[in-house]
C-alpha cells in the first residue's frame, strides 16, 4: 500500500511541472502559431537561474526561483521580438529559427556553466508522509506552485481583460485585430508568459535534476508527447494529459521499469492518434 | 480556447509532421568540436575521442583534463623518446558526445587531417562507429570499456580499466567485511556501460552468496526523474542498494532519492564520481561507508611500491590546483595512465608507429598497469588477450573522503568464479560473441 502511494505522490509531482512546462508551450503554439523547439532549453535556462543566483550566489532559493520566471519571461519575449514576429507569416521559419535559438542557448550554458551538471543543493531537507509516502518540501514546492501558477493562469484568461484579448486573438487573429487587439502586444505577452511557465518549472525542480545544457531535449520530447495526448493548442488538454502521462509513466516505471515506461509513453500517444487524431480536447481540422 | 490557431497558421498534421521532422533532424544536428593543434615536426600528436559534453562527458572531459597535466610534465622533462629523438607530445580532442557516427567522424579527422598516432577512447556506443575505421586504418585504439573488445579489433587494447570485471571486486570485499548483508537490488541505464555491468554485479553477488530480491532495474538514458526508480527499488526492503556503473548524472539524483525516501541501508556503485556533492545533497551520515571502485589520488595507499603510475599524490595535487578537487573523477588518471603505458612502449619500439607500438605493449603477455604489474587477459571473455588485468581498488567513503580499503586480485576472482561471469554475460547478451 506504501508503495502506491508513493508512486501517487511521484507521479503527482511529475505531472505539476510537466503541466507548467506543456501549458506554457501550448500558449505560445495556441496564440502565435509556432512550435517552439527550444521550449526545453528555456526549462534549462531558469533550472541554470538557481544554479548561478541561488547555488553559486546563495540568494534565497524562492527569489532566485522568481528571478529565473522573469528572466525566462523576458527571453521569451527577446525570441517573441527577434524571431516570431518577423517570421510570423511563416510558422515553419519560426520553427527552424526556434532550433537555432535552441543551440545558441545550449552553448551558451556550456560557456558559462561548463558542460557537466550543475550541483544544486535542496534549499530544505524537510519532508512529509502521506499514508506512508515521503514527500519532500522540495518536490511539495513544485506541487504547490504548479497548482497556484496554473490557477492564476486561468484566472487571467477567464477574468482580465488583456486574458479575453489573448484568447480573441487565438480564435480569430483577425477578428481580434479589428476590433483593435494588438497582435504584437498579445503575441508578447503570451511568449512572456509561455517562456516563463518552462522557466519556473526550470527553476523550481533545479535542486531535484541536476541541471546540465541538454536537460531540455529529454523534456521537450516528454512536452510534445503530452501536447500530442492533450490535444495541440488545448491548454486543459495539455493539463490533463500532463496528469495522465506523468501517472502512466510513474506507475510504470514503478512496477515494471523505466525502458518499458517510456513505450507505453510513445504507445498512448500512438493510441490516441489512431482514435481520436485531434488529441483529448483537440478540436477537428476544417476541411 | 485556443486550439482556433490550428486553423489558422498551422495544420495539425502539418504540426505533428514538421514536429517529427525537425526531431529527427534535431537528434542528427551537431558535430563535435575540435581542438585543431599545428604542432611542428618534433611532436607527435595523439587522439581524444571521447564525450566532452552531454551526460557521459563526466567520463570523457576530467580525463582529457587528467592528459593536459600529462603532456605538460612529460614535455617539461624534454618529451618522449623514440628511437633516439625526443618528441613533445599534443593532444588533439574530438568530442564524440558519446554518440557512434560522430565518433566515426572524429576518428576520421584525427587520422587523415591531424595524423594521429594512437587515438584513447571511452568506447560502449561510441565504439562501433569506430570499429571499420580501425581495421582498415591499422591505427591503434584504447577503450577503457573492455566490453568493446573482440577478435575483430586486433587493434583495439584495454590498458587501464577493466570495466566491468573489476566490480567484483568490491562485491567481494563488502561480503567479506559485512557478511549480514544478504540481500540487494540493482538499477543501470538501458546501455552497453549498464548491461555487462549488470552481468558482472549479478556474477559478484551470486558469487558472495548476496541474493537479488528482484530483477534489474533499467531506466532509460533520457531519465530526469529517479523518485519512481527509487521506490521500486526500495519496495522490497534490501539490504544492498547496487547502483551498478550508472554515469554521475545518474549516481546523484539516485543517493538523492535514496536518502529522501529513508533508506538506511548499503550502497555499492561502480563510479562515485563528484561523491564530495552527493554528500552535500544528502548527508556525511548517509554516504558513510559507501563502496565503489575509483579513488581519490592523494590517497597515500597509492604510494606503496607495487603501483605504477606516476607521483598519484602530485598529480592529483595538481588537478586540484587546475580543475578544483571536487572535479576529480573516475577517469581523471586513466587516460594519463594509458600514455605511461602507450609512452613506454614507444621508446622500446623506438617509433611511434601504431603497429610498433602494438607489439612492444605487449611484449612479454604482461604490462606495467597503473595498480601493479598485470597480464594481458580476456580470450575467453572478449576472445582476444587485449585487456591488461591485474589488482584493483575497493574504494570506502570514510567521514566524506574517500579512501582505499584494499587492492584485490581481478584474475584470482576469475579463476575461481568465472563460470558464474559468463552465465550472466550470456544471459544478458554480453559476450563478445553474441555482440553484433
Amino acid at each position: 500500500m506504501d508503495l502506491l502511494w508513493q508512486t501517487a505522490v511521484n507521479a503527482t509531482y511529475a505531472a505539476s511541472y510537466m503541466a507548467l512546462i506543456a501549458v506554457g508551450l501550448v500558449m505560445i503554439f495556441g496564440v502565435m502559431g509556432v512550435i517552439n523547439f527550444a521550449h526545453g532549453e528555456l526549462y534549462m535556462v531558469g533550472a541554470y537561474c538557481v544554479v548561478f543566483l541561488y547555488a553559486q550566489e546563495t540568494f534565497p532559493f524562492l527569489l532566485a526561483v522568481a528571478a529565473g520566471l522573469v528572466f525566462v519571461g523576458f527571453v521569451g519575449i527577446f525570441m517573441e521580438r527577434t524571431m516570431f514576429r518577423p517570421l510570423r507569416d511563416n510558422p515553419l521559419g519560426g520553427l527552424i529559427a526556434s532550433i537555432g535559438f535552441l543551440l545558441i542557448l545550449q552553448t551558451l550554458a556550456v560557456f558559462g556553466f561548463g558542460r557537466r551538471m550543475g550541483h544544486v543543493p535542496p534549499s530544505t531537507q524537510g519532508k512529509m508522509e502521506i499514508f506512508g509516502a515521503i514527500l519532500t518540501y522540495q518536490r511539495l514546492f513544485v506541487i504547490v506552485a504548479a497548482v497556484l501558477l496554473l490557477a492564476a493562469l486561468w484566472a487571467f484568461l477567464k477574468r482580465s481583460k488583456f486574458g479575453r484579448a489573448l484568447r480573441a486573438c487565438a480564435q480569430d487573429a483577425e477578428a481580434a485585430s479589428l476590433q483593435g487587439i494588438s497582435m504584437n502586444q498579445t503575441a508578447r505577452v503570451a511568449m512572456f508568459i509561455g517562456a516563463a511557465l518552462a522557466g519556473v518549472a526550470g527553476a523550481l525542480t533545479a535542486p531535484l535534476v541536476n541541471p546540465t545544457p541538454y536537460i531540455g531535449h529529454s523534456i521537450i520530447v516528454t512536452a510534445f508527447i503530452i501536447i500530442i495526448v492533450g490535444g495541440v493548442g488545448s491548454l486543459e488538454g495539455a493539463v490533463i494529459a500532463a496528469v495522465i502521462y506523468a501517472f502512466v509513466h510513474t506507475f510504470v516505471t514503478t512496477f515494471f521499469d523505466g525502458v518499458i515506461a517510456n513505450i507505453v509513453g510513445l504507445a498512448l500517444m500512438l493510441a490516441v492518434l489512431v482514435t481520436r487524431p485531434t488529441g483529448l480536447f483537440g478540436a477537428k481540422e476544417r476541411a | 480556447m485556443l486550439r482556433k490557431s490550428l486553423d489558422r497558421k498551422i495544420s495539425r498534421r502539418k504540426f505533428l509532421g514538421t514536429t517529427a521532422a525537425s526531431g529527427t533532424a534535431l537528434a542528427a544536428m551537431g558535430s563535435g568540436l575540435s581542438r585543431v593543434a599545428y604542432a611542428d615536426s618534433d611532436t607527435i600528436k595523439i587522439g581524444f575521442l571521447a564525450p566532452l559534453t552531454g551526460p557521459v562527458a563526466a567520463w570523457g572531459k576530467p580525463g582529457l583534463d587528467g592528459c593536459l597535466i600529462w603532456a605538460d610534465w612529460v614535455n617539461a622533462k624534454g618529451g618522449v623518446n623514440v628511437g633516439g629523438k625526443s618528441y613533445n607530445i599534443e593532444f588533439v580532442s574530438y568530442d564524440n558526445e558519446y554518440d557512434a557516427a560522430k565518433a566515426k567522424t572524429g576518428a576520421t579527422k584525427l587520422i587523415k587531417e591531424d595524423g594521429v598516432k594512437f587515438i584513447m577512447m571511452l568506447g560502449g556506443d561510441t565504439w562501433p562507429g569506430v570499429e571499420k575505421i580501425a581495421e582498415r586504418e591499422g591505427m591503434l585504439f584504447s577503450t577503457l570499456l573492455p566490453s568493446d573488445l573482440s577478435p575483430d579489433s586486433t587493434t583495439l587494447l584495454a590498458p587501464c580499466e577493466v570495466h566491468p570485471i573489476y566490480n567484483v571486486t568490491g562485491v567481494e570485499w563488502l561480503a567479506e567485511n559485512k557478511p549480514d548483508l544478504k540481500t540487494a537490488v540493482m538499477c543501470a541505464q538501458d546501455d552497453s556501460l549498464g548491461k555487462p555491468s549488470v552481468a558482472t554485479y549479478l556474477a559478484a553477488f551470486e558469487a558472495a552468496g548476496i541474493e537479488m530480491i528482484d530483477e534489474p532495474l533499467f531506466f532509460d538514458p533520457t531519465t530526469t526523474d529517479f523518485a519512481p526508480v527509487m521506490t521500486k527499488l526500495m519496495a522490497g526492503n534490501p539490504d544492498i542498494l547496487c547502483l551498478d556503473t550508472c554515469y554521475a548524472d545518474y549516481v546523484h539524483p539516485l543517493c538523492e532519492q535514496a536518502f529522501q525516501q529513508g533508506y538506511k541501508g548499503q550502497i555499492i556503485s561502480c563510479t562515485a564520481d563528484f561523491y564530495q556533492k552527493i554528500i552535500e545533497k544528502t548527508s556525511a551520515e548517509f554516504m558513510e561507508g559507501f563502496i565503489f571502485q575509483f579513488p581519490d589520488f592523494d590517497d597515500p595507499a597509492l604510494n606503496s611500491e607495487g603501483v605504477n603510475f606516476v607521483n598519484p599524490n602530485e598529480f592529483y595535487a595538481e588537478y586540484a590546483k587546475r580543475y578544483g578537487a571536487s572535479q576529480w573523477g573516475a577517469v581523471s588518471w586513466e587516460y594519463a595512465s594509458i600514455m605511461d603505458l602507450w609512452a613506454d612502449a614507444a621508446s622500446q619500439a623506438g617509433s611511434a608507429e601504431p603497429a610498433a607500438v602494438l607489439e612492444a605493449m605487449k611484449a612479454g603477455g604482461t604490462g606495467k598497469h597503473a595498480f601493479g604489474t598485470a597480464d594481458w587477459w580476456g580470450t575467453e571473455l572478449f576472445g582476444i588477450d587485449n585487456a591488461l588485468v591485474g589488482d584493483w581498488p575497493v574504494v570506502v567513503i570514510e567521514g566524506g573522503k574517500a579512501t582505499i580499503k584494499d587492492f584485490r586480485s581481478i584474475p584470482a576472482w576469475w579463476d575461481k568464479h568465472k563460470d558464474l561471469m559468463i552465465k550472466h554475460m550470456t544471459a544478458l547478451g554480453q559476450m563478445w560473441n553474441q555482440r553484433s
